[in-house]
């Protein structure tokens, strides 16, 4: 008994270490289920083979064809999200192919599988440079993967797209974030909340995962919220580790918080904690009246996964929204609906739409648009070309950023209906220019300069 | 203690018959309907003064309906339709037709007994502007004091006190005499107060006789009112005033206190009946058989699955009429289904391993492994699985202090369980058998016992209580494949604590991490709680190495 005794401990020890790790395994912001959980990274699904399969006959006949790296988990933590974003990348591909490709080539999707494993990220980013040559890479989702590869691509001057919103502070001339930064998400949500419209919220509580963005993000909005003469006795910041799922003492306190009836909570909570928080929220009495919930990592494709009635009438900040009402971007859904139901993809025309989604999907475009306005597929002159350039993407016209490697975007707040969508209640007007290092972070205006390139 | 539960059931019978009273009690439609539907046509007008004067005429219309029109409204589901205007919902099979409610009735529109589908070309959507919204958000919250939904009822009164307008104490004071619910009786009442309170028409005796009732109340909401009017600089209050404002915010800061011990203690019971319910299987496995039984939290999420699988096939999800039955036949049925895994794994692996720890241990682990992928295969990511209706909300026993529905649901769930297993396994003669294997296998096998067959039970039962477990988790988190790997911590330290195999020594633990934890985490956050927590057991085993409830007599050397 004794021996079981000191092997069940033994069990436990590593276990535990799992549990807590969580928090160095840093991610960006809508990562469903988190980034932890390392016993089933490395285990392949077989979906992972498929979409490799084009690459693997590429004889010498294919000199034509230009390669390019499609870098997402498919199997692991991160394939609940990651795969989406293959998907629309490959139908973009298939749409840009039919259209008679870039400068006149087809282009081949070259799609590797990285397991939500950071160091194979890089394993796998050095493969597409090195191995397959490829021009371009679409890829990446947490944050902790995109710093994994940045040494990679600015080391060969290669050349990736980053599609997810993330906590800024980083600037690399060999990456073009389509995603917003902070003060495309965080700020005007608070904003909004401020505002008489929003419910002129005077307290905030501040509510995360306990890792890179959602810490940086606080930081962000404090100092936001500071600025603008928010007592710092009327703010709260408070983390939970990944995965948590009891939530009864901090809605407790959110309750004693909100009950002079002008609080919000600002949720940068990450994956499968939301489901217990918006539960327990509702069942002890709170509404979206009483403190209403503004969320930067709950989207269209998690909700899609969630009971969605606790969730009803809280709200959301992003750069696009599957609701939008315009001809080209019901087009789009409609394309992503139809191309997922024909090539039998789990969901099929039960799929949506959300913003990593969209950034994902434009990324390509933009790339392709680049490579024609350069004449060349060089990554020197490509990334030349993108900087200024306009484009209509499925959610409207945006443009890329004249020399911060980010993209101009607008800015909309969603409410959370019945069936899982958004109804669009506030948008800012026109695009909202990209900071990469945050102004409130960096008051004096003293920024490092952008890392790598030629 | 006792008092608050028969509160409970009293509030709980109050509010059953509430709600009938209400459904057969106010059906009869208001006389001046036609005048609120043309003033809801009005929302179509081009002008936007007619549009804005259409709300505020609306928002005196005292009708809880228009406050679903508005809120369509604001959400830009309503549309005009043939000279009508309707609110529309989409419809799951085609993307591009819509369905039609109607705009005051919220009832669908019917043609030739089917209900009406557009197409998007023939609606026009009316959409609130910037401007109106204000007054559109302003004008729900006073329709939904009309309200036949309690909850929105109680929602609007908490709303309508915090925003301090005295313009609206008619209308809850009206409420007032008409409310029966005691909840929202509580909160118009305070309502009012707070409105009163910061009223600077109000006399000095008035202002001091609403601090006090405030005080009385121990209401929650007034102290930031009342700090306020203590710190105001431009109105100094007079001596007497202030020192009503002082034991007012006293008598408030005492029953809050005991509302938030109070608190602590229920959550605490709560978490430890979670963790009791999910250790209970483990130890049962580790106990009787000596096997630790890492795949313990994928039979878990076996059951969640079984508790989805039932869901989608009682059509639960769809949410016009929920089918509450399925959660009762869904507790079963996981039993059944995660027993089922079990009883596979038992014969094919942990049966050819036994008296090999380590091995096991890794083998389970691996079986684990392959059931989170096998599960993400089939199902992809994460699901939804909504609980019964009757299980969602709460009630509020006193003020301040509500106890959701889903939580008494899970201690009634594991006190059940804990008992049925206790009685099974020492009063019954399956019970008897199984102890008999456990204490000496070979004499047991030698007096006609099926050995083989009592370990194979005894998996499948440790098994099945995992996924019992797994679907009373449904009710506070979410599904996912590797939703296990949350738990699996959490009950280890559990068994460890409490001692292996000893029922008792798992109600202990549970229900001591379970009031530890909730008490530590206000104090430190929720992360250095959870490093507390797990240096505590760390420091405990150390000191109590075979639990809180360790095996004695001959039983210890086993």
């Amino acid at each position: 008994m004794k021996r079981l005794f000191s092997l069940l401990c033994m069990a436990v020890l590593p276990l535990t270490m799992i549990g807590c790790s969580g928090g160095a395994d840093g991610g960006s912001g809508a990562a469903p289920a988190g980034a932890s959980s390392a016993s089933s990274d490395a285990v392949a699904t077989p979906s992972a083979d498929e979409g490799a399969a084009p690459a693997s006959d590429t004889g010498s006949g294919s000199a034509e064809t230009v390669k390019i790296g499609v870098l997402h988990s498919l199997s692991g933590t991160m394939a609940i999200s990651e795969t989406s974003l293959r998907d629309v990348v490959l139908m973009a591909v298939d749409e840009i192919n039919a259209a008679g490709g870039v400068l006149g080539q087809p282009i081949e999707p070259v799609v590797v599988d990285p397991a939500s494993d950071w160091d194979l990220f890089a394993e796998k980013a050095k493969d597409l440079i090195k191995t397959e040559e490829v021009a371009v890479t679409f890829g990446c989702w947490t944050s902790v993967s995109r710093k994994s590869v940045l040494p990679v691509y600015e080391e060969n001057n290669a050349l990736l797209f980053y599609p997810v919103q993330y906590e800024g502070e980083e600037q690399s001339l060999n990456v073009f974030y389509t995603g917003a930064s902070p003060n495309q998400q965080l700020i005007p949500a608070a904003e909004y909340l401020m505002s008489e419209e929003g419910g002129a919220c005077k307290k905030f509580y501040l509510l995360g995962t306990d890792y890179v963005f959602p810490r940086t993000a606080n930081k962000v909005l404090k100092a936001f919220l500071l600025a603008n003469g928010v007592p710092e006795e009327n703010i709260m910041e408070e983390y939970t580790p990944f995965h948590h799922q009891d939530y009864q003492t901090i809605v407790g306190k959110v309750k004693e918080f909100a009950s002079s009836g002008d609080a919000c909570i600002l949720s940068t909570i990450n994956g499968d904690s939301n489901v217990p928080f918006y539960k327990e929220f509702a069942n002890q009495g709170l509404t979206s009246t009483d403190c209403p919930i503004m969320a930067f990592s709950v989207a269209e494709d998690e909700l899609r996964a969630m009971d969605v009635p606790p969730l009803v009438g809280h709200l959301a900040a992003w750069n696009y929204f599957q609701s939008i009402d315009t001809p080209e971007n019901q087009k789009f859904v409609a394309d992503f609906k139809a191309y997922c139901a024909e090539e039998g993809l789990p969901g099929g025309s039960e799929r949506v739409t959300d913003d990593p989604i969209e950034a994902a999907y434009f990324g390509v475009y933009v790339w392709k648009a680049a490579v024609e306005k350069a004449g060349s597929f060089d990554v020197d002159q490509v990334r030349q070309a993108v900087y200024g350039l306009k484009f209509d993407a499925p959610g409207g016209p945006k443009e890329m950023h004249a020399d911060n490697q980010h993209t101009l975007k607008p800015v909309y707040i969603g409410e959370i209906l019945a069936d899982g969508q958004f109804s669009i209640i506030n948008q800012t007007e026109g695009l909202v220019s990209p900071d990469s290092y945050s102004s409130y972070l960096h008051p004096d205006g003293d920024f490092p300069a952008p890392t790598g390139g030629p | 203690m006792r008092a608050g539960f028969r509160e409970f059931a009293l509030a709980c019978w109050v509010l059953v018959f509430l709600l009938w009273f209400e459904a057969v009690g106010q059906t009869a439609a208001p006389p001046e309907e036609a005048a609120i539907r043309a003033r809801i046509l009005k929302l179509a007008d081009a002008q936007s003064d007619v549009r804005m004067a259409a709300i505020s005429s609306l928002a005196t219309s005292k009708d809880g309906r228009v406050a679903e029109t508005l809120e369509a409204y604001r959400l830009g589901s309503l549309q005009l339709w043939q000279e009508r205007a309707v609110m529309s919902e989409t419809v799951a099979d085609s993307p591009d037709l819509l369905q039609l409610r109607d705009a005051l009735t919220g009832e669908l529109i019917m043609q030739d007994g089917l209900a009406v589908r557009a197409a998007k070309a023939d609606l026009r959507s009316l959409v609130a502007s910037r401007k109106e919204r204000r007054d559109v958000v302003n004008a729900i919250r006073v329709l939904q004091l009309y309200s036949l939904d309690q909850f929105e009822r109680l929602s609007a009164v908490k709303k309508l006190g915090d925003l301090r307008n005295t313009e609206y104490l008619d209308e809850l004071e009206e409420l007032l005499t008409s409310e029966q619910d005691s909840q929202i009786q509580y909160r118009a009442q305070e309502s009012i107060a707070l409105i009163r309170l910061m009223d600077g028409a109000v006399s000095v005796e008035d202002r001091r006789a609403v601090v006090t009732e405030l005080g009385e109340m121990g209401s929650a909401r007034a102290t930031a009112p009342i700090k306020a009017l203590l710190a105001a600089e431009a109105t100094p209050l007079d001596e007497q005033t202030r020192a009503v404002c002082q034991t007012a915010l006293d008598s408030i800061n005492s029953y809050q206190r005991r509302v938030r011990i109070l608190g602590y203690i229920f959550s605490g019971l709560s978490l430890g009946s979670v963790l009791i319910l999910m250790a209970l299987g483990l130890s049962i496995i580790f106990g009787q058989m000596g096997v630790i039984n890492m795949a313990h939290g994928e039979l878990m999420m076996i059951g969640a699955y079984a508790t989805y699988e039932i869901q989608e096939a009682f059509g639960h999800s769809m949410p016009d009429h929920p089918a509450n039955a399925f959660f009762l036949v869904a507790l079963p049925v996981s039993f059944l289904a995660a027993s089922f895994v079990g009883l596979v794994m038992e014969r094919l692996i942990v049966r050819r391993l036994y008296g090999r720890p380590l091995e096991t241990l890794l083998a389970t682990w691996g079986v684990g492994l392959i059931l989170i992928q096998a599960v993400r295969i089939c199902y992809g990511d994460n699901i939804g699985v909504s609980s019964p209706t009757w299980l969602v909300g709460g009630s509020e026993v006193i003020p301040d202090f509500q106890v959701p529905y889903n939580r008494l649901f899970i201690i009634g769930l594991t006190a059940g369980c804990v008992v049925f297993v206790y009685w099974l396994m020492n009063h019954t003669k399956r019970g008897l058998l199984v102890r008999a294997t456990v204490q000496n296998r070979e004499m047991a096998s030698a007096l006609g016992v099926n050995t083989r067959y009592e370990d194979g039970f005894t998996f499948a039962f440790g098994a099945g209580l995992a996924g019992v477990a797994g679907c009373a988790l449904t009710l506070i988190g979410g599904v996912t494949p590797d939703m296990g790997q949350n738990y699996i911590v959490d009950s280890f330290l559990v068994v460890v604590t409490g001692g292996v195999g000893e029922i008792v020594g798992v109600v202990c633990a549970g229900l001591g991490l379970g009031v530890f934890t909730k008490t530590l985490e206000p104090v430190f956050s929720t992360i250095w709680g959870k490093v507390l927590i797990l240096s505590f057991v760390v420091i405990f085993i150390q000191y109590r190495p075979a639990g809180l409830f360790p095996p004695k007599g001959r039983l210890a050397d086993v």
